[in-house]
């Protein structure tokens, strides 16, 4: 249970700090006068705007439940399970930003997700049967 | 090359350099098998004079910075999806810099993310 709730929020918590932070990046590089794509003056004005403190905020309540997820569950877990992620941010993307967002786009975005839960799983492989290891240390124990 | 492209690169590359980097400075500090506050201390202190590990918050900073500018002007529905190349770079990384082995499954699934991106690069 705590898993889904952690989950849930860090995922949740990673879609909702990106939109905040792109919504406040584009309304920046509108109100900017001469609109250079990358000069620091833009970076500068980033941290003066509230909104993407939120995003920030937003993204370190991400990372720490990710943190705290891993404390308790496998890596080989949680990362295929907070690659759901990526649907609700292009779905966030969509629905608050207004991007538009073809098939194809969604079709990459679901192999992307694929291709994250197959690296996972040979992860899985890798480090799993820490049954085994402890079964070795209580035989050996005297 | 355009710019939007050139940032992407640019995410992905300090992103999985960082995480290198820290995987690298962690593995130095050694395993966390202790929890008590006077241990974690000491393993803060470790931490905070590795080099590798601050070269790697370095270069995750830059790609964040990298992440806040190109948000300015491209779509987050590309970005984001995007970024997930960082799962390619760093798999290569691993392979190459800190000598990890990876099997098959493993290169197929990047394999596969990359498609994806390649997908939602398409207009």
């Amino acid at each position: 249970m705590k898993t889904f709730l952690f989950l849930s929020i860090a995922v949740l918590a990673q879609a909702v700090g990106n939109t905040c932070l792109s919504k406040g990046m584009k309304t920046i590089a509108a109100s900017t006068q001469a609109v250079e794509a990358l000069s620091l003056g833009l970076l500068v004005e980033a941290m003066g705007t509230p909104l993407i403190w939120v995003g920030i905020l937003c993204l370190v309540v991400f990372f720490g439940c990710f943190a705290a997820l891993l404390s308790w569950a496998d890596l080989s877990f949680v990362l295929p399970a907070s690659s759901f992620g990526y649907i609700l941010n292009v779905a966030f993307a969509s629905h608050f930003l207004g991007e538009p967002v073809s098939s194809t786009r969604w079709a990459g975005t679901l192999l992307i997700v694929l291709g994250v839960i197959l690296v996972s799983r040979s992860a899985a492989g890798r480090h799993g049967n820490s049954d085994e290891t402890e079964g070795i240390a209580d035989a050996t124990d005297s | 090359m355009s710019l939007t492209v050139l940032m992407v690169l640019v995410i992905v590359v300090t992103n999985a350099a960082g995480d290198i980097c820290i995987t690298r400075g962690m593995k130095r500090v050694g395993e966390i098998d202790g929890f008590r506050p006077g241990q974690l201390l000491k393993i803060v202190k470790r931490v905070l004079t590795c080099g590798d590990f601050l070269l790697g918050i370095l270069f995750l900073a830059m790609s964040f910075f990298s992440f806040l500018a190109i948000l300015s002007w491209a779509d987050m529905s590309f970005v984001v999806p995007a970024t997930s190349l960082v799962y390619v770079v760093a798999l290569i990384g691993a392979r190459f810099l800190l000598k990890e082995r990876v099997d098959g499954l493993r290169w197929a699934g990047t394999i596969i993310v990359c498609v994806g991106v390649a997908l939602i690069c398409l207009p």
